[in-house]
């Protein structure tokens, strides 16, 4: 037996201490079944979410001719839009654009269905829309009727911005824009509104709370009851490391996992999305908001856990009502941003940093939920209310990066909070 | 109240390290207790260098009193230190230290290099460093050969020497193993009594607890005795024994007749006293268990009786603890 000489320095000590508790945790981890449950039971909730998301990608959705310009009344062969175009009488079938010009074939009626989509993405309030069928521009229409809003410009939609609640108003005159293209609207939206909902409920509360709830509470717990403990605290280590570097373990599988989960979704979505090209990376924002967002959610969680389990035998007992909470917080968050009560919950601020990312990814959101409530003044879109339920402004009243920063440091507090509650529990419990 | 029997007997064979200049395990006036369970009352006691047997019945403290030492426990009242140091506050002195837990429980998933290494780079050792320092506490107690052989296929003996290995592998000062020949075959007994012995001689403090007398008697002769949480003996165990010598002691015969047998007995100066449990039992009394235990074997040939056994019941922790205790054997 000889004597090690040249004892480690404190870091390089504490840094191996940590290496091997973290690496110890993971292959015990590894080696129980409930960790592959617990897993395999979030890919497949997953799984079957985007089952429902991959159904409305490739639904079609139903075009509806919100001003009815592609029937034909009168049955003279030509749609309503066109008579109106050429100004003959649409219901009088001895009257059409074929006794004035016999070169002027009816058109295909579904040619006139929308036809007058929105085109404005323009974020600025003001003066949007344009009236593509030539339905408002009508020369027989008096100017009042072509400048319904009353802002002076004939044929155009009035876009106002308030400032308090950031929503858009719209005041269009009649007529323009007023039949979109109901399927685009849709696929676009409802995109958008799963991408937010799988992100915030799917994973940043469902998994983000279950997989600690599972694997966070029994690590230091497990081991006290069954006297494995002893090996452990019988080395040269503080009970405040043990807990640390076992959550570094944890942490280890469940970032992990999270990053591959959210990785195959945004490769999912981001192939099955409506765009232009051949991949949506204009929702890569989102995503990474939502990555972050969970890493710190099961940071949070897994600290809070693992300390309700030093504190209690029966820990999950405390960690299921709190779940609960957690599960009211993020409704609130859906609909109330901004609420103070969020400040007392975890999820709030994770919310606070989803929405963020979505306000710089995808700053068009809250123009193009009006857009779909209003649908051409016809009423709401498909996909409109999906969009609205799910996607808020972030709630401190900050740039969107500066909410990023605020809420990412409020949830390192959170965690730094349960890891020292959690080691002071632990550093004062007598181990049998 | 407690017998001072310590400097009796012949002096402990081992070498001590160097008088240092705290002691290595100190107890001062300490209590645990849960609730109104007494574990341990008031232990005052200081030990350093050598082999220790810490004997007590099944609920005497030992672990208990191990626990402290560990800092998995918080005396009630009193000090604990540990190479000086208070270790329920601190843990730097486990640095120096090797604790067999009584517990069963293991990573049953591990194999024994990777109990032994994973355990030992608490220690701070490099990968590397851990594992070489693991294969040679492996082959230190005998498990070379199985070093890569998962815990949970293991038979009670080889998960005890793994333990013994995992706590050995810091080459520690001090060595508590708490209970480490229970349920163990003969054969894991024998290697793990070596293995203490070879530690004591190595110059280590060795605490080792056990509920048999016989046991702690073929590791070492330095004992402390514990019972019901009192310490009621520490010393050389010979010396004790002389004493236990002094004191009516029982001796229990079984032969066809136990009357005849007593007749015959009975003329030794050194019995005071005969009962008959039942016709075949014959039960003897004794001041001089020394001189009549050598005797009776030619008593009884000499007398052609036919005895198919004796036995000493006294000759037992029980009867040693309730001497020490006060009563008599």
């Amino acid at each position: 037996m000889s004597r090690r000489d040249g004892l480690p320095s404190l870091w390089s000590g504490m840094d191996r201490k940590a290496m091997a508790v973290a690496e110890f945790t993971v292959r015990q981890q590894r080696k129980r079944l409930s960790t592959w449950v617990v897993l395999l039971v979030g890919i497949a909730a997953m799984g079957v979410l985007t089952m429902f998301y991959i159904d409305a990608m490739t639904m079609d959705y139903e075009a509806i001719d919100n001003d009815m310009d592609s029937y034909d009344w009168d049955l003279d062969g030509y749609p309503n839009g066109q008579e109106r175009l050429y100004g003959t009488d649409i219901f009088d079938k001895n009257s059409h654009p074929g006794l004035i010009d016999s070169s002027i074939v009816p058109d295909d009626p579904s040619l006139w269905i929308n036809e007058d989509d929105f085109d404005w993405e323009a974020l600025e309030a003001g003066s949007v829309g344009f009236d593509d069928n030539g339905d408002c521009d009508d020369e027989s229409r008096t100017d009042s009727q072509k400048d319904q809003n009353g802002n002076g410009i004939p044929c155009d939609i009035m876009l106002v911005q308030n400032t308090y609640s950031k929503r858009y108003m719209v005041f269009a005159d009649g007529n323009v824009d007023e039949d979109p293209d109901d399927e685009a609207y849709a696929l676009e939206a409802i995109h958008r509104a799963f991408v937010l909902a799988i992100g915030k409920l799917g994973i940043v509360f469902l998994i983000g709370i279950f997989v600690p709830l599972f694997m966070a509470t029994g690590l230091i717990r497990q081991e006290m009851t069954s006297g494995t403990m002893h090996f452990m605290l019988a080395k040269p280590i503080a009970r405040g490391e043990v807990f640390l570097y076992r959550m570094f373990g944890f942490l280890a599988i469940a970032w992990t996992y999270l990053t591959v989960l959210i990785a195959l979704l945004a490769i999912i979505t981001g192939l099955a999305g409506p765009s232009d090209g051949f991949f949506r990376f204009s929702d890569l924002g989102v995503w990474m908001s939502v990555w972050l967002a969970s890493l710190l959610a099961v940071m949070v969680y897994g600290m809070l856990f693992c300390m309700l389990g030093v504190m209690w035998k029966h820990g999950m007992v405390i960690a299921i009502p709190f779940a609960a909470w957690e599960l009211g917080m993020i409704l609130t968050t859906l609909g109330a941003p901004d609420a103070s009560i969020l400040r007392f919950s975890v999820v709030g601020w994770a919310m606070n940093i989803v929405d963020a990312g979505a306000a710089l990814a995808w700053s068009d959101t809250p123009l193009l939920i009006q857009m779909g409530v209003w649908g051409g003044g016809n009423g709401p879109l498909e996909g409109a209310e999906a969009l609205q339920f799910f996607a808020s402004t972030p709630g401190l009243n900050l740039s969107a990066l500066g909410t990023v920063v605020v809420s990412v440091l409020v949830m390192i507090f959170q965690a730094a909070a349960c890891w020292l509650l959690g080691s002071a529990l632990f550093k004062s419990k007598e181990i049998e | 109240m407690i017998p001072d029997v310590t400097q009796q007997g012949p002096p402990p064979s081992q070498e001590t390290i160097p008088a240092p200049t705290v002691p290595v395990v100190y107890f001062h006036g300490v209590s645990k207790s849960y609730g109104r369970i007494h574990a341990l009352s008031n232990i005052t006691l200081g030990l350093s260098g050598g082999v220790t047997g810490i004997l007590g019945m099944n609920g005497a403290g030992k672990s208990t009193l191990f626990k402290l030492l560990m800092g998995k426990l918080r005396p009630s009242s009193g000090e604990v230190k540990l190479f000086g140091t208070n270790p329920w506050k601190n843990p730097s002195p486990y640095a120096k230290v090797g604790f067999v837990p009584e517990h069963e429980k293991m990573h049953d998933w591990m194999t024994a290099l990777d109990f032994v290494s994973t355990f030992a780079r608490l220690h701070g050792m490099t990968r590397k460093e851990a594992e070489t320092e693991a294969l040679r506490v492996l082959d230190f107690v005998g498990l070379a050969d199985v070093a890569n052989k998962e815990i949970g296929r293991f038979s009670k003996g080889m998960r005890q020497r793994t333990k013994i290995a995992h706590a050995l592998v810091n080459d520690p000062e001090l060595i508590i193993l708490d209970e480490p020949l229970q349920g163990c075959d003969p054969l894991a007994r024998t290697t793990i009594m070596n293995v203490i012995r070879e530690l004591g001689k190595m110059g280590r403090t060795v605490l080792v607890s056990s509920h048999i007398l016989n046991e702690i008697e073929r590791i070492t002769e330095q004992i402390v005795i514990l019972h019901h949480g009192k310490l009621v003996a520490l010393g050389n165990l010979h010396a004790i024994r002389e004493r236990l010598d002094q004191i009516p002691h029982t001796i229990r015969l079984v032969g066809e007749d136990a009357r005849a047998l007593a007749k015959d007995i009975l003329q030794h100066p050194a019995v005071f006293g005969l009962s008959f449990p039942n016709d075949t039992e014959l039960l003897i009394q004794t001041y001089h268990f020394g001189q009549l235990h050598a005797e009776l074997p030619g008593l009884i040939v000499n007398n052609g009786h036919k005895v198919s056994l004796i036995d000493n019941p006294d000759d037992d922790l029980e009867s040693l603890l309730n001497y020490l205790a006060g009563g008599s054997a």
